[in-house]
């Protein structure tokens, strides 16, 4: 087995906190790696509701996740407003809710620092007007939508501008040891086939829900709970901010915009494996019932689609295990030092959290890191601002801005996303060859129409430049799109992946014959931009 | 309202039976919600493309192996023919002549470069690909990639390869779509300055590949001039709808029906139907004020299958038939609607309306459910139009068989 590379650092997981950790070791002048079995975010960075937490949600039952929510809230609003939304929130109070939960709501918001403002019916139903009549008041808090794509891809172009590597699709197989300490990380390099060794002086486990896959190669015992969240993407926002119910959280209580769509949220449920993503029918049936609760049009609407996600819920070792039900488990984190813990020397572990905190959740680790190895600089990642911060928060309506401007409606190449020949050319010429690549990186093919229009016309665009037919490529990225829907098609958009069917299979007969799937053949699993499912 | 027939829907199917009825002599009425399949298809007459994934080449031979609930089956192998001899007729006389022969698949050349198989093809789609093909874009035009169109031909082994010419300045708006570029190519003037630069692109070229943009408002005869021009065999391309080949017959259906008397109501749905025991005696539909109710004698529903709007697939995995709530069958859950795979088949695809061998709608047990209610094209059960490529011959095989049934009753003379 050949050594890859060496190292001070390897960061084991490519969600957002991995790659918090990646930047906050960068800033400090520690050289690291990061690997990641697929891609970043394609684990539970990119399959969850886009929720910014203000705390609300923790602010009665707790309120160490709250007081973190909001400290964190203000810090990315600082570092990272190109990936906020900032459309603030609202916990809205319907007839059988419990008045004494909204009195607990408001003490615990003060408790944990969190600013609520309390708004009659009439006025909650000016801010929301989609809001149900039967609305009793409602809670503003800050909330907002943050797109954790833009936030990982910002965090990792910091860091590797800062000189640290980032090794997608490099998944940990093992790790050498040598006596209480780790000498090197195994890695299976899924380009070339092989595995390979990076080795180094630490190494950081920050794969989230899979940490215990990882605590296992390394001989220490890290008890996660997988708690599987179905969400339910609506073909449009229905709201202009985050809309919550105001009751101990539940399936169904949550509204989040996010770019063009709703995302309704969501389930939560315990399942043996974090690989467990699947969809049943009854949890999307139930979504839409509850939250049409808050917004009665939300019932009729139409389905884009479903997807789950797998929170990284860590129940310590003291602690009863589960049961079904695992809002229980705190939505705090911890960071656990295996040496005194696990008599492993030179790892750690940082478990638990949300996407809100990450960056806190990095600054610990790296605290307890660095005081280990002996650096001595300080965390600055709540001060230094990200790359693209500059352009100032996101803005729903920006994209049709720019194309007003540009007159460039001639050039919309998806017009469900306002996806312009431009930025698809541009992203071409930066090496992207795949319509998958092209999706994830500009949104092309997330709207109601589900690709049926922006498909080949991108497809025309790859083919401008390399000539091939890339009919293999619209065929798998068809496929690709296709997966986890069939528990959302109904009503409008039957009649929509009908038709897709017939301009893809009736018109330009298509039927995938003799071009295998690729990234299924290779157990990739689907990315979930936020927002996009 | 009243009419002695109502047709219910504006595809191709409701189009041919308003029409042959309204021949045959019937006063006809037609209903519709909006545009149909005529918009959304590939512009040509697909007859039976394939059968059981594998290429058909003869069509008409091939309808015996349908199962006895086909469409095909039900109206008869001689009603398809008739289907496609009137159509030929019929398209020829509106000045849009169709290539093809019933008995036999041709190649239809898409906008991807593949060639799907169809029986009968318009004249500017039908021109063979033999030789060197220059396949040329207008630029600007974004439904069609001359690289993508060009790489997929050779893949089928055809010589070719891309071009584009840049369209002559024309007041359109801040962008256009095929539509408005077919409409520019109405233009005489404007065709006189397209034609140099592509001929120039079709230079050494012996077939000249076009997105199907060729005029929309002068059928044919806008291709026939650009050819003559350009001096090159000129052949459209079926892009992604809107189909502008589809609104040219759209066209000529409109003008025939007006020929013809046929009233007409666009762009409101019928919601529901009247009935006096086993007959409906006539329509509700929407209106732009109040319900509007038609009455008639016979009533016929083209109004497609859940693609087109005729069925309603529920959540719970019923299906409902959307105005006279006809019996269809559903599934135990909507997991069920659609296949594993996209570019696979799905039962939804060829969910619909039972008929008896008149057309009628029957129940569970087999029996009319009306005595005076047709179902044709889409809304029948049975068939699956998109994986079949079958969707205008059941149209026109079902339209026939109707008119036959639906004819005047000869009076008797005196």
């Amino acid at each position: 087995m050949t050594p890859l590379l060496e190292t001070d650092v390897v960061v084991a997981g490519g969600g957002v906190t991995g790659v918090a950790v990646l930047r906050d070791l960068a800033l400090r002048g520690v050289n690291a790696v990061l690997v990641e079995r697929f891609d970043l975010g394609t684990g539970t960075s990119g399959r969850w509701h886009g929720l910014l937490h203000s705390g609300a949600r923790y602010a009665v039952r707790d309120q160490e996740s709250a007081r973190e929510c909001i400290e964190e809230n203000t810090v990315l609003r600082r570092i990272a407003p190109h990936t906020v939304e900032d459309v603030g929130g609202l916990f809205v109070l319907l007839p059988g809710d419990d008045e004494a939960y909204a009195g607990k709501f408001v003490e615990g918001c003060q408790a944990s620092g969190i600013p609520t403002e309390e708004l009659s019916a009439a006025e909650a139903r000016r801010r929301e007007p989609l809001l149900a009549p039967d609305v009793k008041l409602a809670f503003a808090v800050p909330d907002g939508g943050i797109d954790s794509w833009a936030l990982l891809r910002s965090m990792a172009a910091d860091a590797e501008a800062r000189g640290s590597r980032v090794l997608v699709r490099h998944p940990v197989v093992g790790v050498e040891r040598d006596g209480d300490r780790i000498t090197a990380v195994r890695v299976h390099d899924q380009v070339a086939g092989e595995d390979r060794l990076i080795g180094c002086q630490w190494v950081v486990n920050a794969a989230g829900a899979w940490a215990g896959e990882i605590g296992r190669m390394a001989g220490v015992p890290i008890r996660m709970i997988a708690g599987k969240g179905v969400m339910v993407v609506m073909a449009s926002r229905y709201v202009r901010g985050v809309v919550n119910a105001c009751r101990k959280p539940a399936d169904g209580d949550i509204i989040v915009p996010q770019h063009q769509v709703a995302i309704l949220g969501t389930t939560s449920v315990q399942v043996d494996s974090p690989d467990d993503i699947a969809v049943p029918p009854a949890d999307v049936d139930r979504m839409i019932d509850m939250c049409a609760q808050m917004v009665p049009s939300i019932a009729s609407g139409r389905v884009l689609r479903a997807f789950a996600g797998s929170r990284p819920l860590y129940q310590p070792e003291s602690e009863d295990g589960g049961g079904g039900d695992t809002r229980e488990v705190s939505r705090t984190f911890t960071v656990l030092d295996h040496a005194g813990r696990d008599g492993l020397g030179n790892m750690l572990s940082i478990v638990g959290g949300k996407l809100t905190t990450c960056r806190q959740m990095a600054e610990a680790l790296v605290d307890r890191l660095a005081e280990r190895m002996g650096v001595t600089e300080p965390c600055r990642t709540a001060t230094e601002v990200l790359p693209g911060a500059d352009h100032g928060p996101h803005r729903l309506a920006a994209p049709l801005a720019g194309v007003e401007r540009d007159g460039a409606y001639g050039e919309l190449i998806c017009e469900c996303e306002l996806v312009t020949r431009g930025q698809v050319r541009a992203a071409i010429a930066d090496g992207l060859t795949e319509l998958e690549d092209l999706r994830r990186k500009l949104r092309l093919g997330y709207g109601p129409c589900q690709a049926a229009f922006c498909a080949w016309r991108a497809a025309g665009m790859l083919s401008e430049g390399s000539g091939g037919d890339h009919l293999g490529g619209l065929e798998r990225f068809l496929e690709e799109r296709w997966r986890g829907q069939r528990a959302t098609i109904w009503g409008d958009q039957a009649r929509q992946a009908l038709l897709n069917h017939a301009i893809y299979r009736g018109i330009f007969d298509l039927r995938g014959a003799g071009r295998p799937d690729e990234a299924a053949a290779a157990g990739l699993p689907r990315a979930e931009p936020v927002g996009g499912g | 309202m009243r009419a002695d027939v109502v047709v219910v829907g504006a595809g191709p199917a409701a189009l041919a039976t308003a029409v042959r009825l309204a021949e045959a002599g019937r006063q006809v009425r037609v209903i519709a919600r909006g545009n149909g399949f005529t918009h959304w298809g590939a512009g040509a007459v697909d007859a039976l493309g394939r059968l059981g994934g594998e290429r058909v080449e003869r069509p008409l031979e091939a309808v015996g192996r349908l199962p006895e609930d086909h469409p095909y089956r039900l109206a008869g192998e001689a009603a398809l023919r008739d289907g496609l001899d009137w159509f030929a007729r019929f398209a020829a006389a509106a000045g849009l002549a169709h290539a093809g022969d019933p008995d036999r698949n041709r190649d239809q050349v898409t906008a991807l470069g593949v060639l799907r198989p169809t029986c009968l093809l318009p004249e500017p789609a039908a021109g063979p690909l033999s030789g060197r093909v220059a396949v040329v874009n207008f630029e600007g035009f974004r439904d069609f990639s001359p690289a993508l169109c060009a790489a997929g031909l050779r893949g089928a082994g055809v010589d070719a390869v891309p071009a584009s010419v840049p369209l002559p300045p024309w007041d359109h708006a801040r962008y256009f779509t095929a539509v408005e570029l077919a409409r520019a190519i109405d233009d005489d003037d404007f065709r006189r300055r397209l034609a140099p630069g592509l001929a120039r692109a079709a230079a050494g070229a012996d077939v000249v590949v076009v997105p199907a943009v060729l005029g929309v408002r002068g059928g044919h005869a806008p291709w026939a001039d650009l050819q003559r021009l350009v001096g090159t065999p000129l052949v459209e391309a079926a892009t992604a709808p809107p189909s502008i080949p589809g609104l040219r017959l759209f066209a000529a259906y409109r003008r025939r029906l007006d020929a013809l008397g046929v009233g007409w109501q666009f762009g409101f749905p019928a919601v529901g139907v009247e009935r006096d025991g086993d007959r409906v005696t006539a329509v509700r539909s929407e209106g732009a004020s109040r319900e509007v109710v038609t009455h008639c004698q016979e009533l016929v529903l083209a109004t497609g299958g859940v693609a087109g709007h005729g069925i309603e697939a529920n959540r719970d995995g019923t299906l409902a038939e959307v105005v006279a709530g006809l019996p269809v069958e559903g599934f135990p859950d909507r997991t069920a609607f659609l296949g594993e795979r996209f570019l696979g088949e799905h039962p939804l695809g060829a969910a619909g309306v039972r008929v008896d061998a008149e057309l009628r709608p029957m129940n569970a047990s087999g029996s009319p459910v009306h005595a005076n209610v047709r179902c044709v094209g889409g809304l029948l059960a049975g068939h699956d139009p998109t994986v079949e490529g079958s969707r205008e011959g059941v149209a026109l095989a079902t339209a026939t068989r109707t008119a036959e049934l639906l004819a005047p009753t000869p009076t008797p003379a005196t």
